[in-house]
Protein backbone atom coordinates (compact mmCIF):
# COMPACT_ATOMS: atom_id res chain seq x y z
CA UNK A 1 0.00 0.00 0.00
CA UNK A 2 2.30 2.64 1.22
CA UNK A 3 5.64 2.70 -1.07
CA UNK A 4 8.42 5.43 0.00
CA UNK A 5 7.90 7.47 -2.31
CA UNK A 6 4.99 10.00 -1.35
CA UNK A 7 2.50 8.92 1.08
CA UNK A 8 -0.53 6.28 -0.39
CA UNK A 9 -2.87 6.48 2.67
CA UNK A 10 -6.14 9.02 2.62
CA UNK A 11 -7.55 11.61 4.68
CA UNK A 12 -11.63 10.34 5.22
CA UNK A 13 -14.40 12.69 4.66
CA UNK A 14 -14.37 16.19 3.27
CA UNK A 15 -11.85 19.55 4.11
CA UNK A 16 -13.96 20.89 7.09
CA UNK A 17 -13.93 24.82 6.51
CA UNK A 18 -14.99 25.93 9.71
CA UNK A 19 -11.79 24.03 11.23
CA UNK A 20 -9.87 25.62 8.59
CA UNK A 21 -10.69 29.19 9.32
CA UNK A 22 -10.10 28.15 12.59
CA UNK A 23 -6.96 27.00 12.46
CA UNK A 24 -5.82 29.93 9.92
CA UNK A 25 -6.78 32.10 12.56
CA UNK A 26 -4.80 30.65 15.35
CA UNK A 27 -2.07 30.60 13.80
CA UNK A 28 -2.28 34.46 12.98
CA UNK A 29 -3.28 35.38 16.61
CA UNK A 30 -0.76 32.78 18.50
CA UNK A 31 2.74 33.10 15.88
CA UNK A 32 4.01 36.59 15.58
CA UNK A 33 6.30 35.17 12.46
CA UNK A 34 3.38 33.35 10.72
CA UNK A 35 0.61 34.75 8.09
CA UNK A 36 -1.84 31.94 7.69
CA UNK A 37 -4.68 31.90 4.55
CA UNK A 38 -7.40 29.82 2.86
CA UNK A 39 -6.31 28.74 -0.98
CA UNK A 40 -10.08 29.32 -1.67
CA UNK A 41 -12.36 31.18 1.48
CA UNK A 42 -15.53 29.64 -0.25
CA UNK A 43 -14.64 26.25 -1.04
CA UNK A 44 -10.60 25.72 0.94
CA UNK A 45 -9.23 22.75 0.76
CA UNK A 46 -5.58 23.87 2.91
CA UNK A 47 -4.63 26.12 5.12
CA UNK A 48 -1.04 28.19 3.69
CA UNK A 49 1.00 29.07 6.92
CA UNK A 50 3.98 31.45 5.78
CA UNK A 51 6.82 32.24 8.08
CA UNK A 52 9.04 34.69 7.48
CA UNK A 53 11.53 32.68 8.81
CA UNK A 54 12.95 28.99 8.75
CA UNK A 55 14.42 26.43 10.93
CA UNK A 56 17.59 25.87 10.91
CA UNK A 57 19.52 27.81 8.31
CA UNK A 58 16.25 28.34 6.22
CA UNK A 59 15.59 31.97 5.57
CA UNK A 60 11.91 31.24 4.89
CA UNK A 61 9.44 28.58 5.86
CA UNK A 62 5.48 27.33 5.21
CA UNK A 63 3.32 24.98 7.19
CA UNK A 64 0.18 23.67 4.52
CA UNK A 65 -2.63 22.47 7.03
CA UNK A 66 -5.75 19.92 5.60
CA UNK A 67 -8.42 18.75 8.28
CA UNK A 68 -11.43 16.89 7.14
CA UNK A 69 -15.12 16.43 8.60
CA UNK A 70 -13.82 12.99 10.58
CA UNK A 71 -10.96 14.78 11.86
CA UNK A 72 -8.00 13.55 9.89
CA UNK A 73 -5.34 15.62 9.29
CA UNK A 74 -2.08 16.54 7.74
CA UNK A 75 0.23 19.35 8.94
CA UNK A 76 3.55 19.53 6.08
CA UNK A 77 6.40 21.81 7.02
CA UNK A 78 8.70 22.87 4.08
CA UNK A 79 11.14 25.14 3.64
CA UNK A 80 14.03 27.14 1.81
CA UNK A 81 16.56 24.81 2.30
CA UNK A 82 13.94 22.03 1.09
CA UNK A 83 13.72 20.65 4.60
CA UNK A 84 10.13 18.74 5.08
CA UNK A 85 8.78 17.28 7.65
CA UNK A 86 4.73 15.84 8.44
CA UNK A 87 2.61 15.24 11.47
CA UNK A 88 -0.72 13.41 10.67
CA UNK A 89 -3.39 11.75 11.58
CA UNK A 90 -5.32 9.16 9.43
CA UNK A 91 -5.66 5.11 9.00
CA UNK A 92 -2.70 3.47 7.31
CA UNK A 93 -3.27 0.01 7.74
CA UNK A 94 -1.03 -0.69 10.02
CA UNK A 95 1.64 -0.02 7.61
CA UNK A 96 3.71 2.33 10.23
CA UNK A 97 5.33 -0.40 12.21
CA UNK A 98 5.99 1.75 15.15
CA UNK A 99 2.26 3.88 15.13
CA UNK A 100 0.17 2.11 17.34
CA UNK A 101 -2.58 4.75 16.56
CA UNK A 102 -3.81 6.71 14.07
CA UNK A 103 -1.31 10.26 14.63
CA UNK A 104 1.87 9.73 13.38
CA UNK A 105 5.01 11.96 12.08
CA UNK A 106 6.73 11.58 8.88
CA UNK A 107 10.54 12.59 9.62
CA UNK A 108 13.33 15.19 8.42
CA UNK A 109 14.95 15.53 6.16
CA UNK A 110 12.19 14.42 3.36
CA UNK A 111 9.10 13.79 5.69
CA UNK A 112 9.98 10.05 4.62
CA UNK A 113 6.87 8.07 4.38
CA UNK A 114 8.84 4.47 4.32
CA UNK A 115 6.64 2.78 6.90
CA UNK A 116 10.19 2.09 8.90
CA UNK A 117 10.82 5.52 9.00
CA UNK A 118 7.20 6.98 10.17
CA UNK A 119 7.80 7.44 13.63
CA UNK A 120 4.65 7.64 16.66
CA UNK A 121 3.40 11.60 17.27
CA UNK A 122 4.15 13.76 20.13
CA UNK A 123 0.60 14.55 19.85
CA UNK A 124 -2.28 13.61 20.59
CA UNK A 125 -5.19 16.27 20.86
CA UNK A 126 -8.54 15.48 18.84
CA UNK A 127 -9.69 19.18 18.89
CA UNK A 128 -8.10 21.28 16.01
CA UNK A 129 -7.01 24.32 18.84
CA UNK A 130 -5.10 21.89 20.67
CA UNK A 131 -3.11 20.27 17.47
CA UNK A 132 -2.78 23.44 15.95
CA UNK A 133 -1.35 24.94 19.00
CA UNK A 134 0.70 21.81 19.52
CA UNK A 135 2.54 22.82 16.30
CA UNK A 136 2.64 25.87 16.73
CA UNK A 137 5.06 25.41 19.73
CA UNK A 138 6.93 22.75 18.51
CA UNK A 139 8.50 24.67 15.44
CA UNK A 140 8.83 27.25 17.91
CA UNK A 141 10.73 25.19 20.38
CA UNK A 142 13.18 23.33 17.07
CA UNK A 143 13.28 27.49 16.01
CA UNK A 144 15.10 28.27 19.70
CA UNK A 145 17.17 25.26 19.64
CA UNK A 146 17.99 25.65 16.17
CA UNK A 147 17.60 21.87 15.94
CA UNK A 148 14.76 19.88 14.16
CA UNK A 149 14.98 17.21 17.51
CA UNK A 150 12.57 18.89 19.01
CA UNK A 151 9.58 18.88 16.48
CA UNK A 152 8.69 14.92 17.65
CA UNK A 153 10.60 15.38 21.17
CA UNK A 154 7.38 16.72 22.54
CA UNK A 155 9.22 18.83 25.54
CA UNK A 156 11.19 22.01 25.81
CA UNK A 157 13.66 21.37 29.33
CA UNK A 158 14.69 24.24 31.08
CA UNK B 1 14.71 38.49 11.98
CA UNK B 2 12.74 40.19 14.19
CA UNK B 3 11.66 37.45 17.19
CA UNK B 4 9.30 38.44 19.42
CA UNK B 5 7.80 35.27 20.58
CA UNK B 6 8.57 33.97 23.81
CA UNK B 7 8.81 30.02 25.24
CA UNK B 8 8.47 28.74 28.56
CA UNK B 9 10.20 24.89 29.53
CA UNK B 10 7.43 22.23 29.44
CA UNK B 11 7.49 18.65 30.02
CA UNK B 12 4.87 17.61 27.61
CA UNK B 13 3.33 19.30 24.59
CA UNK B 14 -0.35 17.74 25.24
CA UNK B 15 -0.32 19.20 28.85
CA UNK B 16 1.16 22.41 27.82
CA UNK B 17 -1.30 23.26 24.94
CA UNK B 18 -3.89 21.88 27.27
CA UNK B 19 -2.96 24.20 29.67
CA UNK B 20 -2.40 27.51 27.67
CA UNK B 21 -6.33 26.74 26.58
CA UNK B 22 -7.43 26.45 29.94
CA UNK B 23 -6.24 29.45 30.83
CA UNK B 24 -7.46 31.76 28.37
CA UNK B 25 -10.53 30.27 28.10
CA UNK B 26 -13.78 28.91 30.44
CA UNK B 27 -14.79 25.94 30.55
CA UNK B 28 -18.26 26.51 28.58
CA UNK B 29 -16.45 28.64 25.75
CA UNK B 30 -14.19 25.26 25.76
CA UNK B 31 -17.41 22.84 25.54
CA UNK B 32 -18.48 25.10 23.20
CA UNK B 33 -15.57 24.90 20.46
CA UNK B 34 -15.21 20.91 20.88
CA UNK B 35 -19.16 20.66 20.17
CA UNK B 36 -19.17 23.04 17.37
CA UNK B 37 -17.06 20.87 15.20
CA UNK B 38 -18.24 17.47 16.18
CA UNK B 39 -20.04 15.73 13.59
CA UNK B 40 -20.44 12.64 14.58
CA UNK B 41 -22.09 11.70 17.89
CA UNK B 42 -19.97 11.28 20.55
CA UNK B 43 -20.36 10.38 24.22
CA UNK B 44 -19.75 12.98 27.55
CA UNK B 45 -16.48 11.53 28.78
CA UNK B 46 -14.39 12.09 25.52
CA UNK B 47 -15.76 15.37 25.03
CA UNK B 48 -15.14 16.29 28.32
CA UNK B 49 -11.10 15.15 27.88
CA UNK B 50 -11.47 17.12 24.83
CA UNK B 51 -12.62 20.09 26.50
CA UNK B 52 -10.13 19.85 29.63
CA UNK B 53 -13.11 19.36 32.21
CA UNK B 54 -15.34 17.48 34.04
CA UNK B 55 -17.96 15.28 32.54
CA UNK B 56 -20.16 16.89 34.98
CA UNK B 57 -19.36 20.81 34.15
CA UNK B 58 -19.43 19.28 30.30
CA UNK B 59 -22.92 17.90 30.65
CA UNK B 60 -24.47 20.62 31.93
CA UNK B 61 -23.41 23.21 29.25
CA UNK B 62 -24.01 20.34 26.69
CA UNK B 63 -27.65 20.63 28.07
CA UNK B 64 -28.35 24.03 27.67
CA UNK B 65 -26.45 24.45 23.74
CA UNK B 66 -29.02 21.72 23.18
CA UNK B 67 -31.43 23.79 24.56
CA UNK B 68 -30.10 26.63 22.14
CA UNK B 69 -30.41 24.48 19.51
CA UNK B 70 -26.88 24.33 18.56
CA UNK B 71 -26.51 20.69 19.15
CA UNK B 72 -28.39 17.37 18.98
CA UNK B 73 -28.58 14.27 20.70
CA UNK B 74 -28.69 10.68 19.61
CA UNK B 75 -29.31 7.75 22.43
CA UNK B 76 -25.84 5.69 22.96
CA UNK B 77 -25.37 2.09 24.67
CA UNK B 78 -26.14 1.66 28.02
CA UNK B 79 -29.01 4.71 28.36
CA UNK B 80 -26.21 7.25 27.34
CA UNK B 81 -26.55 10.54 25.31
CA UNK B 82 -24.55 11.34 22.53
CA UNK B 83 -23.71 13.94 21.56
CA UNK B 84 -23.18 16.15 18.16
CA UNK B 85 -23.12 19.41 16.08
CA UNK B 86 -26.63 20.25 15.07
CA UNK B 87 -26.46 20.39 11.41
CA UNK B 88 -28.91 23.20 10.90
CA UNK B 89 -27.20 25.06 12.75
CA UNK B 90 -23.94 24.72 11.27
CA UNK B 91 -25.57 25.44 8.01
CA UNK B 92 -26.45 28.66 9.18
CA UNK B 93 -23.41 29.69 10.95
CA UNK B 94 -21.93 29.22 7.94
CA UNK B 95 -23.83 30.85 5.65
CA UNK B 96 -23.40 34.01 8.11
CA UNK B 97 -20.03 33.53 7.87
CA UNK B 98 -19.90 33.59 4.12
CA UNK B 99 -22.39 36.18 3.63
CA UNK B 100 -19.76 38.02 5.83
CA UNK B 101 -17.01 37.42 3.24
CA UNK B 102 -18.38 37.89 -0.18
CA UNK B 103 -21.11 39.92 -1.81
CA UNK B 104 -24.35 38.23 -3.15
CA UNK B 105 -22.99 39.01 -6.60
CA UNK B 106 -19.64 37.25 -6.19
CA UNK B 107 -21.72 34.47 -4.07
CA UNK B 108 -23.38 33.90 -7.09
CA UNK B 109 -20.88 33.79 -9.68
CA UNK B 110 -18.85 31.25 -7.07
CA UNK B 111 -21.76 28.90 -6.74
CA UNK B 112 -22.18 29.17 -10.73
CA UNK B 113 -18.26 27.64 -10.68
CA UNK B 114 -19.08 24.93 -7.78
CA UNK B 115 -22.28 23.21 -9.38
CA UNK B 116 -20.26 22.54 -12.71
CA UNK B 117 -17.52 21.43 -10.81
CA UNK B 118 -19.69 19.07 -9.56
CA UNK B 119 -21.13 18.43 -12.63
CA UNK B 120 -17.81 17.96 -14.40
CA UNK B 121 -17.52 15.45 -11.53
CA UNK B 122 -20.61 13.51 -12.07
CA UNK B 123 -20.53 13.16 -16.15
CA UNK B 124 -16.25 12.24 -15.88
CA UNK B 125 -17.28 9.29 -13.52
CA UNK B 126 -20.71 8.52 -15.13
CA UNK B 127 -22.57 8.43 -11.18
CA UNK B 128 -24.34 11.14 -8.97
CA UNK B 129 -22.38 11.15 -6.03
CA UNK B 130 -19.07 10.02 -4.80
CA UNK B 131 -20.87 7.48 -2.47
CA UNK B 132 -22.05 5.94 -5.12
CA UNK B 133 -18.74 4.93 -6.51
CA UNK B 134 -17.34 3.66 -3.40
CA UNK B 135 -20.97 1.11 -3.35
CA UNK B 136 -20.16 -0.40 -6.76
CA UNK B 137 -16.37 -0.57 -5.57
CA UNK B 138 -17.81 -2.74 -2.54
CA UNK B 139 -20.01 -4.89 -3.81
CA UNK B 140 -18.00 -5.47 -7.18
CA UNK B 141 -21.11 -6.23 -9.54
CA UNK B 142 -19.23 -3.94 -12.13
CA UNK B 143 -19.96 -5.39 -15.95
CA UNK B 144 -16.96 -4.88 -18.34
CA UNK B 145 -17.95 -1.23 -19.51
CA UNK B 146 -18.35 0.16 -16.08
CA UNK B 147 -15.08 -1.39 -15.21
CA UNK B 148 -13.52 0.56 -17.82
CA UNK B 149 -14.80 3.26 -16.69
CA UNK B 150 -12.78 6.15 -15.30
CA UNK B 151 -12.25 6.06 -11.43
CA UNK B 152 -10.97 8.59 -9.37
CA UNK B 153 -8.33 8.33 -7.08
CA UNK B 154 -9.14 8.89 -3.18
CA UNK B 155 -7.95 12.97 -3.16
CA UNK B 156 -10.40 13.39 -6.17
CA UNK B 157 -13.09 11.65 -4.42
CA UNK B 158 -12.48 13.88 -1.24
CA UNK B 159 -12.25 17.24 -3.77
CA UNK B 160 -15.97 16.07 -4.81
CA UNK B 161 -17.31 15.54 -1.47
CA UNK B 162 -15.80 18.81 0.16
CA UNK B 163 -17.02 21.04 -3.27
CA UNK B 164 -20.41 19.21 -2.66
CA UNK B 165 -20.07 20.27 1.26
CA UNK B 166 -19.13 24.11 0.35
CA UNK B 167 -22.03 24.47 -2.07
CA UNK B 168 -24.39 23.56 0.09
CA UNK B 169 -23.16 26.30 2.64
CA UNK B 170 -23.27 28.43 -0.22
CA UNK B 171 -26.65 27.67 -1.78
CA UNK B 172 -27.77 28.09 1.97
CA UNK B 173 -26.03 31.78 2.41
CA UNK B 174 -27.57 33.22 -0.79
CA UNK B 175 -30.83 31.79 0.12
CA UNK B 176 -30.11 34.20 3.33
CA UNK B 177 -29.63 36.78 0.99
CA UNK B 178 -32.34 36.62 -1.34
CA UNK B 179 -34.79 36.19 1.88
CA UNK B 180 -33.08 38.81 3.86
CA UNK B 181 -34.37 41.21 0.65
CA UNK B 182 -37.73 40.70 2.04
CA UNK B 183 -38.12 40.30 5.78
CA UNK B 184 -35.35 42.78 7.08
CA UNK B 185 -36.83 46.02 8.54
CA UNK B 186 -36.78 48.72 5.56
CA UNK B 187 -37.20 45.80 3.09
CA UNK B 188 -39.15 46.50 -0.39
CA UNK B 189 -43.07 46.52 0.01
CA UNK B 190 -44.95 44.92 -2.77
CA UNK B 191 -45.74 48.23 -4.21
CA UNK B 192 -42.00 48.32 -5.05
CA UNK B 193 -41.11 51.47 -2.42
CA UNK B 194 -39.37 51.52 0.78
CA UNK B 195 -41.30 50.43 3.65
CA UNK B 196 -41.37 52.98 6.19
CA UNK B 197 -38.79 51.94 9.17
Amino acid sequence: MAGSQGEAHSLRGPSDRPTLLAIRDLFNSEEPLATAAVDDILNPDVVNVQYSDGLLAAEWSRIDVQWTTRDDYKYHYTDAADVNVRWGKHPHNGDYVHVPGLEHYHPPPDASSNPSDVEDSCINQRPETLATRAVIKLWRTAYHAQSLDPLNAGKNPP
Amino acid sequence: MADTGDLDPFEDINQAVRDEWKAETTPYERVRAVISRTYTPTGVETLATDACTSPKTARKHLTALVDDGFVDTEPGAHGATLYYRSTESLVVEQAAAILSELSPEELRDRITDLREQVVDFQQTYGVESPEELTVERTNEVLDRSERERAIPDDETLREWQTTRRNLAFANAALSIANARKFVEPGAQSTDGTASPP
